[in-house]
């Protein structure tokens, strides 16, 4: 009887102990959560005609860089990429089978690698002789629509949901992407 | 104990807690006016349907003069700038509203500086019509109280002779105007105070806090008395 | 597991040593009453306000046009938990200096300023008046009303030397000079809030880190301090002493539970004296609230400052007390100890702690002329428990003598 009460107090104790600890850790961990404001910023407009041929604007979407990239029509019959068929975006296909037809869309400018933020290189480079995306921290490359040529990325550029809505491309609402991919 | 050693205890506790309770609770002595509330704006006040009325209120009859940029409100004549939807977006930080169980942006927190670099022709030429720039009025329910608010609002010179704030309500007219003033203050206070489910929220944790502590004072004495009855101390 | 993991952490550092010496065979005397509590209680709400001071100072900013809104949006409106911390650690502050003084008035009841223990009163001290330094410096960062107006006084106070009867021109110098020094200019700006957020969230806490380190070993060395007053021995009494842990460390530890319970009362539900609904309104400086008095900690300093009639008296006066509480080893020089034993000095004692608590409720009263003279008396007071000191140290010399030495 006795050992059992020793017991149970021991067992209290140490229950409402590790409570306590986790009461303490609960608040603090919760200031470090990230404020809902800052993933707010849901929708972007950008005008069509804001954008050049073969350009590219940056803008910020939820926090992130968007590129905002109007491609000329005749671009997939001018150069070929080798794009590596088997990285896919998360609905299983190629960006390129979603954007190609695009007269302007927008991508997440973010390296799918670590993080970097790709350059735009219209004019091409010495190595691929056409407009691409590089990323300068490891040597990513992407087609201008976001699939991986080379370097170490595991699969292609995130494209944002996004509509084209007269003159402007509306980021953040479904239309011809639906969700993030 | 003995007894002197009672009453020494009783005197020193009994003062020392006096004390406390004075400085830390409830003061007599301290200056302190006193701006009763009329049972009915009262109501209104605690209301927490009163805020939404009351924020356009305040939009309607306050803007013209003063800001309440911790609920995204701004000058009336800043915000019809063409600029300033862009500076709220760029230089702020959206304020959030849980509607229908969706979180809507409900206006901007622009930094001081920028507002009042922004701002700055509009705040000169109040200054010079009332003397002072009108305060940004985020803080002002915890500053100032429902009481005094509600009374300042309806009888400006009343409760402080000689100030700038033009009287605007007149019950004389408007038989609505105290109820307006009321929703108005209630609008201020849901700037201020945390929301009813929040409230909650936050009674809940501290009651949870304060019993775990009691209990588990209790818990440790009686594992000492064990303790020390098992070592003969 | 675990056993196997200390073996191995006791072979290097040898922590089981460490542990049987400061915790077992570190002996306390068993009639240890309950206000030697407070040193305890003094120890957890440093650790409180230290852990809710790192969380604020993430999002605190030491810029004027910055200040107020960090502390009253970003703190109490946009992280989550934000009021939670920044209401810890006003209470905080509150109740650090309440029990500190507590544990200070223990102290003189039982006379554990004197021999072997004088180090340990006069470190206090030092901690007491870093404490003081630390809760000024900190009010002023909320950038309000009060917080702004507060300073201002504050910083003015030492420029009383002005008011001196000789030597003005040396001593109007010396207080403008401590003055301006204090607010980095004429006016109280950017540098002045940089200057107090640095001293308030390092500088300070770290030097008072070191002193309580320093307090704390000092109380081992010269061993606790005992309600009956005298010097317990080792040997031939050791049925009166109780090994630290776990006689003293549980009773303690069950009342720092109870202790927290209050504290958090206060958190969760009295927070408008901690947080001052003046101090909710930006800091204006072309004008002074109302009712500008400092916090209750000070209100007795105050006091003393405004009821004298000049304020170079004044200002002297109330450094006077500080000093005098510092020197109180030197002032007390009897060989008995603890109030329970020295009827004069218990009387005394009494007259000393009623006359500071009803200064300090004076303090929060309108400045009218009775109150004034109330002032003074309660003043004159305090000056006398200081002053009857060594005459009751002379009279106690001298029964102690006809009683052979013995007390």
């Amino acid at each position: 009887m006795e050992a059992s009460r020793r017991d149970f107090i021991h067992v209290a104790l140490g229950g409402m102990g590790a409570v306590g600890a986790l009461g303490v850790l609960y608040p603090i961990l919760k200031t470090l959560a990230p404020s809902a404001a800052s993933v707010t910023e849901a929708k972007v407009e950008i005008a069509i005609d804001s954008v050049p041929e073969l350009g590219m604007r940056v803008t910020s979407w939820k926090g992130k860089p968007l590129f905002i990239l109007k491609l000329p029509s005749d671009i997939t019959q001018k150069y070929t990429y080798k794009v590596k068929k088997e990285s896919k975006n998360s609905a299983g296909k190629l960006n390129q089978e979603i954007l190609r037809d695009k007269p302007v869309f927008a991508l997440i400018g973010v390296c799918t690698h670590l993080g970097c933020i790709p350059l735009w290189k219209p004019k091409g480079s010495s190595d691929v002789k056409a407009p691409y995306l590089h990323c300068p921290c490891h040597g990513g490359l992407y087609t201008p629509w976001g699939d991986n040529i080379g370097g170490p990325p595991p699969r292609p550029l995130f494209v944002p949901p996004q509509k084209i809505e007269g003159n402007k491309l509306v980021v953040g609402e479904p239309g011809f992407v639906k969700e993030l991919v | 104990m003995n007894t002197w050693g009672m009453v020494k205890t009783f005197v020193l506790g009994g003062a020392t807690l006096l004390f406390f309770f004075i400085i830390w609770i409830y003061n007599p002595f301290s200056p302190h006016e006193e701006y009763p509330l009329p049972a009915q704006a009262e109501e209104i006040i605690k209301d927490p349907r009163s805020a939404l009325e009351g924020r356009e209120l305040f939009k309607q009859y306050c803007t013209s003069c003063h800001s309440l940029r911790y609920d995204g409100i701004y000058l009336s004549s800043v915000a019809a700038k063409p600029e300033w939807s862009k500076i709220e977006k760029s230089q702020g930080k959206p304020i959030l509203e849980k509607r229908d169980g969706k979180l809507h942006i409900k206006g901007y927190f622009v930094p001081r500086d920028v507002y009042e670099a922004v701002a700055f022709q509009e705040l000169e030429s109040l200054k010079a019509t009332f003397g002072k720039i009108p305060p940004d009025l985020s803080t002002y329910y915890l500053a100032r109280g429902p009481g005094y608010l509600y009374q300042f609002i309806l009888e400006p010179d009343k409760i402080l002779p000689g100030t700038s704030m033009p009287k605007l309500f007149m019950p004389e007219f408007d038989k609505e105007a105290p109820q307006k003033v009321a929703k108005i203050v209630g609008y201020m206070r849901s700037v201020s105070e945390p929301s009813p489910e929040e409230k909650a929220k936050r009674t809940l944790m501290g009651m949870l806090t304060i019993g775990y502590f009691v209990i588990m004072g209790f818990l440790l004495w009686i594992y000492r008395k064990r303790l020390i009855n098992r070592m003969n101390l | 597991m675990l056993k196997k993991l200390l073996d191995w952490l006791d072979e290097r550092t040898h922590v089981k040593d460490l542990y049987r010496e400061q915790m077992i065979d570190y002996k306390v005397p068993k009639n240890l009453t309950f206000p030697y509590v407070f040193g305890v209680l003094a120890l957890i709400t440093f650790v409180i306000q230290i852990v809710s001071g790192v969380i604020l100072i993430m999002y605190y900013k030491p810029v004027m046009a910055h200040a107020f809104d960090s502390a009253n949006y970003t703190i109490m409106k946009e992280i989550s938990f934000g009021w939670l911390f920044r209401h810890i650690h006003a209470a905080g502050a509150n109740f650090f200096l309440a029990i500190v003084y507590l544990h200070m008035f223990t102290g003189i009841y039982y006379n554990a300023y004197k021999k072997p223990r004088e180090l340990v009163w006069i470190v206090g001290w030092v901690i007491y008046f870093t404490l003081l330094t630390t809760a000024l410096t900190g009010y002023l960062l909320p950038w309000g009303q009060l917080s702004y107006w507060g300073t201002v006084v504050t910083t003015e106070i030492p420029a009383s030397l002005a008011d001196a009867p000789i030597l003005k021109g040396i001593f109007t110098a010396i207080g403008e000079t401590i003055s301006i020094w204090m607010k980095g200019g004429y006016k109280l700006e950017d540098l002045a809030l940089g200057r107090f957020f640095g001293l308030h969230v390092l500088l300070l806490p770290l030097i008072l880190l070191g002193l309580v380190s320093i307090h704390l070993f000092l109380v081992r060395a010269a061993g606790i301090s005992n309600p009956e007053g005298y010097e317990i021995d080792k040997k031939s009494e050791s049925e009166k002493l109780a090994p630290f842990h776990p006689y003293i460390t549980l009773k303690e530890g069950a009342i720092a539970m109870w202790y927290l319970a209050l504290f958090f009362f206060f958190v969760f539900f009295n927070m408008s004296h901690f947080l001052p609904a003046d101090n909710f309104e930006p800091a204006d400086p072309l004008k002074t609230p109302p009712h500008i008095a400092p916090e209750w900690y000070l209100l007795g300093f105050y006091e003393v400052f405004r009821s004298i009639p000049s304020k170079f008296w004044g200002f002297v006066a109330f450094n006077l007390i500080l000093i005098l509480l510092l020197l109180l080893p030197v002032l007390d020089f009897s060989p008995l100890k603890s109030a329970r034993r020295r009827p004069l000095f218990f009387v005394m004692f009494l007259v000393f702690l009623f006359s500071s608590m009803i200064l300090t409720v004076l303090g929060t009263m309108a400045p009218t002329p009775t109150n004034a003279q109330l002032g003074m008396f309660f003043t004159f007071l305090v000056f006398l428990f200081f002053l009857s000191l060594p005459v009751i140290s002379f009279l106690e010399w001298g029964w102690y003598r006809a009683r052979g030495g013995k007390s």
